[in-house]
């Protein structure tokens, strides 16, 4: 048995021995996975946003002969945000105290003006200055809109109904005020008791044209209203809580902390229990004894990965999730567990050799797991230098890998890229991590 | 190095760690059959010395030269085992390192020879004393030719010492050499043939231990 294997053989022995610390590694990343999840799951929350009604809207409203129960309406399309009612004062203090997102006001007038037809009533909206402002924005917008579509088919009917009296005469109310109206059938009729002279056939044939333009207005209106309609599929897929990115992160994060922690706590621990120096005589080379913390890392992380695949995939076929799992590729998934782990392995070695303290290397590494992550999961697209750091570290080459190699239809290209990466920042920091460790000879 | 030459060598050697030196350049030579012990007070650079012989160290400058197939067995102050280990753990692990063919054996041989219990508890739970004997069996893994002992006996029972002794006198039967450092007179007296003396990280003397006897009554009546 090589002498890596020994060490490695030992290093899992010590690991072993020491469940709580073992149960505390796994457990403490896959909580700060979840965690990370629900933040990002935060992107889909209802936001409180207070609902201040000045003008006492009725139960319910009719417009253009159609009748809209009004609470039933805002329910109905508030489905992104939580409406609370509120009055005016209260509403600016919980939006002082953050307590509320945003204020929509009804202010006085606005059924009036939405009974005329003619106007179009105003909504008020007051948004906090907090980060997701703009997305509260978008989503009263989107309320806004929903509301206007089921409007539409009031304000089209009652637009009709003024074609329908230009059209075929008769009394009807404008403004609330009552109108007669002579018609376009009548007046041809009119004409055409008429000596008919070449004034008259004008005007027969401006009326008859005119007649045929307004039979098709009630398809044009509604077609200008409805340029593109969305007709929603119904959902399909994984949900976003078993999505590919979220079970990629969560293995890219757990393996992260394990190796890390374990690599760099476990090199310098080679000095801390004085062994170091017995090692360094010639029984085990420093070069061997980074490798053996690298082989480590990659053990650890493809147990603990694999384990968690195992696990999501189980959930997924229990839950019978649309699109299923991808077993044929976890084979691919073990390679690419490996090389994360020892590229991170390394990078915990490197850690470690700096640190030359179990303790200090732990809470160095520990120090280091969050802004690697973190780095990782900033888009490159929104800022730069933040993926050229990213693109450094190990982190997120893991995670495009298991994204990769479990989801993707066709992964070779991108599986290959990202392993050239593990293996060439892998060398790297092991090669850094050699030199270091002479300092724990020290 | 060719038969006949010492087993063991500094040439020059010195150690800095940061700023410090902690050892200025030392010649000094190990030879067959002979018990050097290394005395000085507390931070003269005993323990450095004995850890560049091991090649736990490496010089800053200067070498150290082992004759060839001399094999050095090393127990440095502190004892150096993996304390999660169990006794007999730690002795399969370093026997095996050490290229030992039957490395369950010898571990179990070592065990029965130091009285070390056979328990599959961490080493780190053992008494101070069993820790050292523990320190000691693993140095003598790979059947050394030089033993390098960093205070050996600080924590034993007398029964021990004497065992621990026993054992150095056959391994210089045998052809092999041990160094020592030791604040103990009575040991010095005793075990030693040879005396190399440091202060402040200088080889102050080297010699019989007679010629050191006189070398300390000069150093005291200056």
């Amino acid at each position: 048995m090589s002498r890596v294997l020994l060490l490695l053989r030992k290093d899992l022995l010590i690991l072993r021995r020491s469940p709580l610390l073992a149960g505390i590694l796994i457990a403490y990343p896959l909580a700060i996975a979840v965690l990370v999840g629900l933040v990002a799951s935060y992107g889909s929350a209802k936001p409180r946003v207070a609902f201040v009604d000045e003008d006492n809207l009725p139960a319910t409203v009719v417009l253009g002969g159609h009748r809209f129960h009004v609470d039933r309406t805002i329910r109905e399309v508030s489905k992104n945000v939580k409406l609370v009612r509120l009055d005016h004062d209260e509403a600016e203090r919980q939006l002082r105290d953050g307590r509320v997102v945003a204020v929509v006001t009804v202010p006085p007038g606005f059924v009036a003006t939405l009974r005329g037809l003619v106007r179009s009533p105003q909504l008020e909206l007051e948004l906090s200055r907090g980060a997701i402002s703009s997305r509260v924005e978008q989503q009263v917008q989107a309320l806004v809109y929903s509301l206007n579509r089921q409007l539409q088919t009031a304000y089209i009917e009652s637009n009709l109904r003024y074609v329908s009296l230009i059209l075929e005469g008769g009394d009807g109310s404008f403004i609330g005020q009552p109108i007669t109206v002579l018609g376009i059938a009548k007046a041809q009729r009119l004409l055409a008791q008429m000596p008919q002279t070449a004034r008259t056939r004008t005007l027969l044939d401006f009326l008859h044209d005119a007649r045929l333009a307004l039979a098709n207005t009630g398809d044009a209106l509604r077609s200008t209203a409805h340029p593109i309609e969305l007709v929603r599929v119904p959902g399909r897929g994984r949900t976003q809580l078993l999505s590919a990115s979220v079970e990629a992160y969560a293995l890219g994060l757990t393996i992260t902390f394990l190796a890390l922690l374990l690599a760099a706590g476990s090199l310098a621990a080679e000095r801390d229990e004085n062994v170091i120096g017995r090692l360094a005589r010639g029984l085990v080379g420093l070069g061997h004894l980074v490798w053996a913390k690298i082989a480590l890392a990659a053990v650890v992380a493809l147990t603990v990965g694999l384990a968690i695949a195992i696990a999501f995939g189980t959930i997924i076929e229990v839950a019978n999730v649309t699109g299923g799992v991808a077993w044929r590729r976890l084979p691919l998934l073990v390679v690419g567990l490996v090389l994360a782990g020892g590229a991170l392995g390394a990078l915990g070695a490197l850690l470690g050799a700096l640190a030359r303290e179990a303790r200090s290397a732990s809470l160095v590494a520990l120090l280091v797991v969050m802004p690697v992550v973190f780095l990782g999961l900033i888009p490159p697209e929104i800022v730069p230098p933040a993926g050229w750091l990213s693109n450094a570290l190990p982190f997120v080459h893991s995670v495009k890998f298991f994204r990769s190699a479990l989801y993707d239809l066709s992964p070779w290209g991108e599986v290959l890229r990202e392993s050239l990466w593990l293996v060439a920042l892998g060398a790297v920091f092991g090669a850094l991590a050699r030199v270091e460790a002479r300092r724990l000879l020290v | 190095m060719t038969p006949g030459s010492p087993l063991l060598a500094a040439r020059g050697a010195s150690r800095t760690f940061g700023r410090k030196r902690a050892l200025e350049p030392v010649e000094l030579e190990v030879l067959d059959g002979e018990a050097l012990a290394l005395v000085g007070p507390n931070g003269a650079g005993k323990s450095t010395l004995l850890a560049l012989l091991a090649g736990a160290l490496e010089p800053s400058t200067g070498r150290i030269e082992r004759r060839k197939g001399a094999r050095v067995g090393w127990a440095p102050q502190r004892p150096a085992q993996y304390g999660r280990l169990s006794a007999r753990e730690n002795l399969e692990l370093f026997a095996r390192l050490e290229g030992e063919a039957d490395a369950p054996a010898v571990a179990g041989q070592l065990l029965e020879s130091f009285r070390l219990p056979d328990e599959a508890s961490p080493s780190a739970n053992l008494s101070v004393g069993n820790r050292q004997r523990l320190n000691l069996a693993i140095s003598l893994l790979g059947s050394p030719h030089v033993l390098l002992l960093d205070e050996p006996t600080a924590a034993l029972d007398p029964e021990q010492r004497r065992r621990l002794w026993e054992r150095a006198a056959a391994l210089r039967e045998a052809g092999g050499a041990i160094v020592f450092a030791t604040q103990n007179l009575d040991e010095l007296e005793r075990e030693a043939s040879r005396v190399a003396a440091l202060r402040d990280g200088r080889l102050v003397f080297a010699g019989p231990l007679a010629e050191y006897d006189r070398f300390q009554a000069e150093s005291l009546s200056a």
